[in-house]
């Protein structure tokens, strides 16, 4: 276990999720940067800066809307020497900005339909008929309630209740 | 005769209900290589990757695992046809496997619903099945109109193929693959610049036009190499580089104009079931794949 020191908290509750700890390994090569599409094209999108201040349990980087620049391509754990896992280190920080609103709201939207209905887009009867046509099975409806009912420790849906997205803009399509 | 195989096919949420010509085209294809696939509709979505994960980890591991889990109780091995699902369910079933604390945790919440994750459940993608389970010779002999005067770029994506820990693939940078199915079909692949970069789609939802950019980017590195037809597997990439072209050629002020074919439906012209292609071009396809068609030798409808 990490030990609990308040100024540390950031990077300590990231530490405790599953492979977390290989932020340690980062030694600031910068390997990461070079490798990353973004980057090529957004200088302020710097995957080894956004592991600096993690390290430095900078809770701030938590509230970046830049964090949702990472395409998750992993470019950037390919080319790592030591095999950081860098986009997920990202999605943990992203996780600990959810509440203070730094989600897109076609994230939200689809988190929503995901626990609702169990699929990421809604499901048209037109497409329906159009797989039936297709001579394509049925394939049923997922048991939504069982599914919610096993995620109670964790939270989720009370938070999708709550929070509300700090980006103005546009819908899934 | 070889005796069928059979999977259970994780369907997923964009395949079977935004881009079903995927699935039907793969189905075809299957049957001749005499696969069968059941279905489980206690599955649920895989989660999708790319925002789900963002929002809350544990649910989506979870989720992802009670999938992985629902499988495993049928006794096939899995086969995703989307790349999404496909890493989702990989990434979940390998931290199981690697993380005791995570599965204890995971199993706790199963438990209700009388299932387990063992973290020793085989996940595969189409080219684990095609490639490796039924083999390229197999999929040559069904070959009846082989592709000569095509040439084709393979389009991998990211999440079919990363992190190999757990999605067991053969190479992060260059993938061969798909490349020898499509050799199999009679075609040529086309070599291009920067073979493994992301087609741009997961950051849609945060920044469309960053995005676009890097999907104009690739689109470029492939028109060069002269490639008649992308081939993909995803249907994430698929929307984005050809739903989405129109839009990629304002940001680019290029026309590109390149179609985009599932790997099914390639292999679906290759093996004469042209119909499956022809009936749903339309629908399915912004960008027109007649002349591609007659070049497959199979046009003129």
């Amino acid at each position: 276990m990490v030990t609990n020191d308040t100024n540390l908290n950031f990077r300590n509750w990231l530490l405790d999720q599953p492979e977390g700890k290989t932020l340690l390994r980062c030694y600031q090569c910068g390997r990461c940067t070079s490798a990353c599409p973004v980057a090529d094209i957004e200088p302020a999108f710097n995957p080894r800066l956004f592991l600096q201040k993690i390290i430095l349990s900078d809770e701030l980087i938590a509230e970046e809307q830049l964090v949702w620049n990472c395409l998750t391509c992993e470019q950037c754990e390919v080319r790592c020497p030591e095999h950081v896992k860098i986009p997920h280190i990202l999605i943990l920080a992203k996780v600990r900005g959810l509440m203070k609103g730094n989600v897109p709201p076609a994230a939200l939207d689809r988190a929503r339909n995901i626990l609702s209905i169990g699929r990421s887009l809604e499901v048209s009867a037109p497409m329906l008929k159009t797989r039936e046509k297709m001579g394509l099975p049925d394939l049923g409806t997922p048991p939504m309630e069982k599914i919610v009912e096993m995620l109670a420790d964790i939270g989720i849906v009370g938070n999708l209740e709550k929070v509300e997205s700090v980006y103005g803009g546009s819908k899934d399509e | 005769m070889s005796k069928a195989r059979t999977y259970t096919y994780f369907p997923g949420c964009m395949i079977p209900y935004r881009l079903p010509h995927f699935e039907l085209s793969m189905r075809e294809v299957l049957k001749k290589l005499e696969v069968e696939l059941e279905t489980s509709s206690d599955h649920s979505c895989c989660p999708e990757p790319t925002t789900f994960t963002g929002v809350d980890f544990e649910a989506w591991v979870t989720i992802a695992a009670r999938n992985v889990a629902v499988s495993e109780a049928t006794g096939n091995e899995t086969v995703a046809m989307c790349s999404g699902c496909f890493h989702t369910l990989a990434v979940a079933n390998h931290m199981v496997h690697e993380d005791p604390e995570l599965k204890e945790r995971i199993n706790k919440r199963l438990k209700k619903s009388g299932l387990e994750v063992s973290g020793e459940h085989a996940v595969k993608n189409l080219l684990h099945v095609l490639h490796n389970d039924i083999g390229i010779e197999a999929i040559a002999k069904q070959v009846t109109n082989p592709l000569k005067q095509l040439k084709i770029a393979p389009h991998y994506g990211c999440h079919l193929v990363r992190p190999l820990e757990a999605t067991n693939m053969d190479s992060a940078e260059n993938p061969q693959w798909m490349d020898e199915i499509i050799k199999a079909t009679g075609a040529e692949v086309a070599e291009f610049e920067d073979k493994m970069a992301c087609c741009g789609a997961p950051i849609m939802p945060g920044d469309e036009q960053k995005a676009l950019t890097i999907t104009s980017k690739h689109l470029k590195h492939i028109k060069a190499s002269g490639a008649d037809a992308i081939v993909v597997l995803c249907p994430t990439c698929y929307t984005q580089m050809e739903t989405q072209q129109g839009k990629v050629e304002a940001i680019a002020e290029t026309e590109f104009n390149i179609p985009v074919l599932s790997l099914g439906e390639l292999l679906a012209l290759s093996m004469g079931l042209t119909e499956i292609v022809t009936d749903n071009q339309r629908r399915y396809h912004r960008v027109k794949i007649t002349e591609l068609l007659v070049k497959a030798g199979v046009g003129g409808a």
